[in-house]
């Protein structure tokens, strides 16, 4: 009897809470639709930089949160991806389908790399691996001026479009911008959410919890986590295609160990292991980041008084933060 | 032939600063498992503070016992609020932690030292240059090397011969083992995480005659600390010397060869050292559970 009861406890509160992260989803998806009539250009672009850098955080999500592996390396993918696009754009022109695949195959073969020298680790090694691998990368890029701008970076990009056969779309308008990250956003989340629900998921979620056991099962850890660095890299790429037609700009500072720092304080701020609270994450940083430094050139202090007031008050991210806030419980 | 003497004296004079910026890391590391990124905060702060000291006239060799302390003391602050709750915690909250504090330091020290670089007046006894083989070479970088060396056979000496070092030891092996002795580890603790905040702060103080200080500097030089450590193998002593040494000769004599692209072949090197050796050169035995 009791046992029943409990079970039905369990699959009514499971039910609350799968009506309660939907609801969540769909309003996250009703603003996001509501942004592009109540923006300025300006809010418009800055909203769609929200989104990519977002959705590179949310790839970072799939290590971190699901796979337990902390890189600080994660914004080489990004940049490389980026810089990829603004090369190729260059050359070839800006076709959103071909920038979106060049930087899909170039954020799968940084991440191959990665993963071919950082396979054998973890924990702190991972994290010093992807942090040494990554800094190779920016030093090649920042010392490769003729390809890639060096310090400066590089500017003048071609207008974004789709070419659909029978007809162009220009997408270099803030709108057409916005509602391509959005796109691109709600995509990768729903790639990166299968892709944890896939056994492939849930076999990288064991090897964060039970390492040992897994590899005693049969499981090949490594291949899991390349797996997983592949997946992460392919989102991070898509993201990193598009962010240089944000600013018209794309410089080395975007691939900088700093930067992938900064994409896991985004991550924790967001909540670790959400996927959507990666865009949460990111709309506060850079939000506080844009908003704090036109008033007062002492941001970076503020900015670091956030991070550390967050992991000392909501160690669990302002998702899970709020929402324990508003159950009532002190405890997650 | 006196030109690469010259340069393996400059490997070395920087192979002793990753050294003594690693140990501090080390040992913090390796006792407490705690990621501490504002160690690159201590190396500038005692930077600063050597400048401000050496330029202030008091007598120049009190610069580096004030740089030391300058750092201990805030490290000590920091390890009663809010290291001592992160011991237990995850790396990732670690990492966040100190990275937080080392953006708040960073910012602090750029609002109180100014953004230019500054550089030491050194004392005229350490200025100048000695002829090696007809060579010049900055008596400065010597007196690195020699100070370095020095403070490394000490610190060798405390860890390993005395009952100081045996007690810090025990702890990295078996903390509860430790307090089952009546020993408070908790006191341990701060004055270890103390005196590897004020060791960072000493290498600052002797790195700001060939590096300067500059905003940026603490971040260069945590990730070189930090690479050291972790290619070392964590609690080492002989590993983080052996990696500091590797990567000191790795950045200078790839300079020499490669300028452009110096950096990413001394990267590369200790890449492949973790990719040979993944738990670092000298790797502690652990049991795998």
């Amino acid at each position: 009897m009791t046992e029943t009861v409990k079970a039905f406890d369990a699959a009514a509160a499971r039910s609350t809470q799968v009506n309660r992260r939907i609801a969540c989803v769909a309003g996250l998806l009703v603003l996001a639709a509501l942004v592009p009539f109540a923006a300025s250009d300006y809010q418009l672009r800055f909203a769609a930089e929200i989104l990519i850098v977002g959705t590179a955080v949310l790839s970072l999500d799939l290590l971190v949160g699901f796979g337990g592996l902390v890189s600080l390396g994660h914004a080489t993918l990004f940049g490389g991806a980026a810089y990829a696009a603004a090369v190729a754009a260059r050359a070839w022109g800006a076709d959103l389908t071909l920038m979106v695949g060049i930087g899909i195959v170039t954020g799968m073969a940084m991440a191959f790399v990665t993963g071919i020298v950082v396979m054998r680790t973890i924990a702190l090694f991972f994290l010093i691996l992807t942090l040494i691998v990554g800094q190779i990368f920016w030093e090649i890029v920042f010392h490769w001026r003729s390809v890639t701008g060096g310090a400066d970076g590089l500017r003048g990009l071609p207008a974004l479009e789709l070419h659909l056969g029978f007809t162009t779309l220009d997408l270099s308008s803030s709108r057409a911008l916005y509602i391509t990250a959005a796109v691109l956003a709600f995509a990768a989340w729903a790639v990166a959410r299968s892709f944890v629900n896939a056994p492939a998921g849930r076999a990288l979620i064991g090897t964060r919890e039970r390492q040992l056991r897994m590899s005693a099962l049969g499981y090949d850890i490594a291949r899991i986590r390349m797996m997983a660095l592949l997946a992460s890299g392919a989102i991070a790429g898509a993201a990193g295609a598009l962010y240089p037609f944000v600013n018209q700009y794309i410089g080395p500072n975007s691939m900088h160990w700093t930067f992938s720092a900064m994409m896991v304080v985004m991550l924790v701020i967001g909540g670790v292991g959400s996927l959507y609270g990666a865009f949460i994450g990111a709309a506060i940083c850079l939000g506080i980041q844009t908003y704090i430094s036109s008033y007062t050139d002492r941001w970076q202090l503020v900015v670091g008084l956030i991070f550390v007031l967050t992991v000392l008050i909501m160690p669990r991210g302002i998702v899970h933060g709020v929402g324990s806030l508003m159950r009532g419980k002190g405890k997650p | 032939m006196s030109f690469y003497l010259v340069q393996i004296l400059n490997a070395l004079s920087f192979s002793m600063l990753l050294m003594l910026t690693g140990l501090g890391l080390s040992v913090v590391l390796s006792l407490l498992n705690f990621v501490n990124l504002t160690h690159g905060s201590s190396f500038l702060l005692g930077a600063y503070v050597a400048i401000w000291w050496l330029g202030s006239g008091a007598p120049w060799w009190l610069a580096f016992p004030a740089a030391f302390l300058a750092a201990a003391l805030v490290g000590l602050a920091l390890e009663r609020f809010p290291f001592r709750q992160f011991y237990t915690r995850t790396h990732l909250m670690q990492v966040l932690l100190t990275y937080g504090l080392s953006v708040i330091f960073a910012d602090l020290m750029r609002w109180g030292f100014g953004a230019q670089i500054a550089s030491p007046e050194l004392p005229e006894i350490l200025s100048g240059v000695v002829f090696i083989l007809d060579m010049p070479f900055p008596i400065y970088r010597l007196f690195i090397i020699g100070f370095g060396a020095v403070l490394a056979l000490a610190l060798w000496f405390v860890i390993d011969r005395t009952i100081w070092g045996a007690v810090v030891r025990a702890c990295v092996t078996d903390r509860r083992f430790v307090e089952t002795l009546g020993l408070d580890t908790k006191r341990i603790f701060t004055v270890v995480v103390a005196v590897a905040a004020g060791l960072g702060g000493l290498s600052g103080a002797l790195g700001a005659g060939i590096l300067s200080a500059y905003p940026g500097l603490d971040e260069e030089q945590l990730i070189l600390a930090l690479i050291v450590v972790v290619v070392g193998g964590l609690g080492t002593f002989r590993g983080t010397v052996l990696s500091a040494l590797l990567l000191g000769f790795a950045l200078t004599f790839t300079k020499v060869w490669i300028p452009e692209m110096s950096n990413v072949a001394a990267l590369a090197i200790m890449a492949l050292m973790l990719v040979i050796a993944p738990q670092g050169l000298v790797a502690r035995k652990v049991r795998q559970v």
